[in-house]
């Protein structure tokens, strides 16, 4: 088994009309065994930027610190927010720097540019090679699943509601078809005046 | 010399002892969906055979009429497909002759799952889905496992972009997660363009998925045959 | 035969393939016309087919058994009760939400299934044939010990060979309620309280918290139920459906089917009710 895979997650980002979405599974566990159902996974890093991190969980929690130290030192210097666009190469560059050994996440990020309100998401692998879609983009256990679903329910141009709504339905019904991740899940909808955050009803098996 | 130092000194290099393991088994891709109504059934698959990154054919049928009411969808090592196709049908002839009926698809899915049990230490790297009509004409899909596990189902993907598509049809067609909807009975047209759909998208991201669709199309008056072309890279 | 050993192929037998299309038909489906006899694997030890895992290409082929289970059966007063879930995966891929675990082998007798799932479908479906035979040649239904010992001696012949199964024979006879494990190491155990698969650990917690000899029948089949459920919800190999078996002196009846989604939810709410008293 991989360790990519020890924990099981599933992540989803997608590009909406002047909106992004990022959504996440609560799974917390060790191989088979389910130790948590409340594990976060996605984290606030600026008023519109969100990054989530699926893989090995130990190394979910080191990163976001790293990447919080990172990006408070680049705001406290420049004296302005980071941009999603910065951030991913930032986020690039740490995961780069252990290229002979490195971190189990593969990021996800999404969010509004700070100024020109762009949506903007992008995902990398676990030594920093940024991919930035038009689209959607997806990580974590599930990732084939929701590759499926995305790629059948996105289209061009949603508006917040049925952004919220094609991401939870290619979340949920993806990783219902994965044993390692679920149990619960939660869906961020950043606009520029709003952020909504619902969790969602799911199986819990 | 090591075949670490080769590599750093190739001018120094000298030939060593090389191992090669021969493989019985060759993955040669392809997905089948088959999806059930009260009076049909559809089949679909696929037309690419490859192996890793070369492709052998764009034109490849992967789909196995045994009789006007069965077809068999057969993805994974194409070698094993064929020979057990062959001894499928080989053994509904005998049958046939032997009872003066032709097999029903429930028996021809339970005879299935014995044949590839019987390889059980060795076995068909096939991923199989049936799909039929049943004695009262009612469409039915049957899925397998590689050693002859059986499950009659409603809707199934299968091959190497069964992960892919099988959420899918869990949505659409099992309703799973939707709320206040009245499951109402599959007509053919719905089923026909959620086949092509979801192959759609399986093409996109599947490397050993496209090229065309090969349908078949199972009601009461027949087989009827359809393509529909895919992506081609 | 120099070359074949070079290229490693000295294992590989050299059959004489017959040109007669009805010999080859007879070689390739040998199990029809007797159930056990399996086509031996043109290599020497059957449990090596892992060597073979990887295609020409050098590349990683997936063949993936369903697998992954919690069931569980135990002896009370009023009969037997096994529970079952019904998730089949294939790796983390989750193959099935809806198989049947519990084989109706006849009307007095069921089998769980846990492990490889054609292992154990295909040897119960043997097993129904020669219990059917039995009672056909003494006319009287086969004894669940009798019945078990059968099956375990059937798979004690592939012993070594990589079968994987660990099931459960439940039915009532002669000397009433009867429950037995048999596995594909060739154990056979009669006992009260069994659970097996991958979720079996949560499932005994549960279940022997709650067990007592004189249950009654809906507090058994509760008990079952709830076991599994909680065994679901913990294992991420278990899942599905909770399907609930009962055995009496009349037969075994299936009480009911129940998605661990709404029983979730529905343990919540009876939770939460319990907390505002």
């Amino acid at each position: 088994m991989s360790i990519l895979s020890y924990n099981g997650s599933a992540m989803v980002a997608m590009k909406g009309d002047n909106c992004v979405s990022i959504a996440t599974d609560k799974r917390f566990g060790i191989q088979g065994q389910t130790i948590s159902i409340e594990f976060p996974k996605v984290f606030q890093m600026g008023p519109h930027l969100y990054v989530g991190l699926p893989g090995l969980a130990t190394d979910t929690q080191t990163v976001v610190e790293k990447l919080n130290f990172r990006k408070n030192l680049y705001e406290l210097k420049e004296n302005r927010r980071i941009s999603p666009k910065v951030f991913a190469s930032m986020v690039s560059n740490l995961l780069y720097e252990k290229r002979f050994g490195p971190f189990f996440v593969e990021p996800v990020i999404a969010g509004l540019d700070p100024i020109t309100a762009e949506p903007y998401v992008c995902n990398m692998d676990l030594i920093g090679c940024i991919n930035e879609p038009e689209d959607f983009v997806v990580g974590g256990t599930a990732s084939a699943q929701l590759f499926g679903m995305c790629e059948a329910l996105w289209e061009p141009k949603l508006k917040p509601d049925d952004l919220f709504e094609t991401t939870s339905q290619a979340l949920i019904n993806a990783f219902d078809r994965d044993a390692m991740s679920g149990w619960g899940a939660t869906v961020y909808i950043i606009e520029k005046d709003k952020i909504t955050v619902k969790d969602l009803k799911t199986r819990m098996d | 010399m090591t075949a670490e130092v080769n590599s750093y000194y190739p001018d120094y290099a000298t030939e060593t002892p090389k191992q090669f393991q021969f493989s019985p088994y060759a993955d040669n891709g392809g997905s089948v969906v088959a999806i059930a109504g009260d009076d049909f059934v559809i089949i679909g698959a696929d037309s690419r055979l490859s192996t890793g990154f070369a492709i052998y054919t764009r034109d490849q049928n992967k789909l196995f009429s045994l009789s006007k009411s069965t077809v068999l969808g057969c993805s994974g090592c194409w070698c094993d497909a064929l020979t057990l196709t062959r001894i499928l049908s080989a053994r509904m002839q005998m049958y046939e002759q032997e009872h003066n009926k032709v097999m029903a698809t429930p028996a021809v899915a339970q005879m299935l799952s014995t044949m590839l049990y019987y390889k059980r230490f060795f076995p068909y790297y096939v991923s199989n889905i049936l799909a039929g009509l049943d004695t009262d004409g009612k469409g039915c899909v049957y899925s397998y496992d590689p050693i002859g596990h059986c499950e009659k189902a409603t809707y199934k993907a299968g091959g190497s972009a069964g992960a892919l598509l099988q959420p899918l049809l869990d949505n659409q067609i099992g309703l799973k997660n939707m709320q206040n909807v009245t499951p109402a009975p599959l007509t053919l047209e719905k089923a026909l363009a959620l086949l092509k759909d979801v192959f759609i998208s399986a093409a996109e991201r599947d490397i050993y998925t496209g090229d065309k669709v090969n349908i078949n199309i199972i009601t009461k008056d027949g087989i009827k045959e359809d393509t529909f072309e895919l992506r081609k890279d | 035969m120099a070359l074949a050993e070079i290229c490693g192929l000295q294992d590989f037998d050299n059959r004489k393939f017959g040109n007669n299309l009805f010999d080859d038909i007879g070689q390739y489906s040998g199990n029809f016309s007797h159930h056990i006899n399996l086509a031996a694997p043109p290599f020497g030890n059957p449990a090596d087919l892992h060597k073979f895992n990887k295609d020409e290409a050098g590349r990683k082929l997936k063949i993936n058994f369903d697998h992954g289970t919690t069931t569980l059966g135990f002896r009370y007063e009023g009969g037997v009760i096994l529970a079952v879930d019904s998730r089949a995966t294939g790796g983390a891929f989750i193959g099935s939400q809806t198989m049947k675990k519990i084989v109706e082998i006849n009307d007095f007798l069921l089998g769980t299934l846990a492990g490889g799932a054609a292992d154990c479908v295909y040897w119960d479906r043997v097993l129904s044939k020669q219990c059917r035979m039995y009672e056909l040649r003494n006319r009287e239904r086969i004894s669940v010990a009798a019945a078990s010992k059968l099956m375990a001696n059937m798979v004690y012949n592939y012993k070594g060979m990589g079968l994987s199964m660990g099931m459960m024979l439940a039915g009532w006879d002669k000397r009433g309620p009867q429950l037995y494990y048999v596995d594909s190491e060739g154990s056979r155990i009669p006992g009260k309280v069994f659970s097996v698969g991958s979720g079996s650990v949560y499932a005994f917690g549960v279940l022997d918290s709650g067990y007592r000899w004189d249950l009654k029948d809906e507090e058994a089949q509760e008990l079952g139920r709830r076991s599994i459920f909680h065994a679901t919800h913990r294992d991420a190999y278990s899942g599905g459906i909770v399907r609930v078996y009962h055995i009496t002196p009349n037969g075994w009846v299936h009480i009911d089917n129940n998605d661990c989604t709404d029983m979730y939810y529905k343990y919540q709410e009876e939770k939460k009710a319990e907390e505002g008293k």
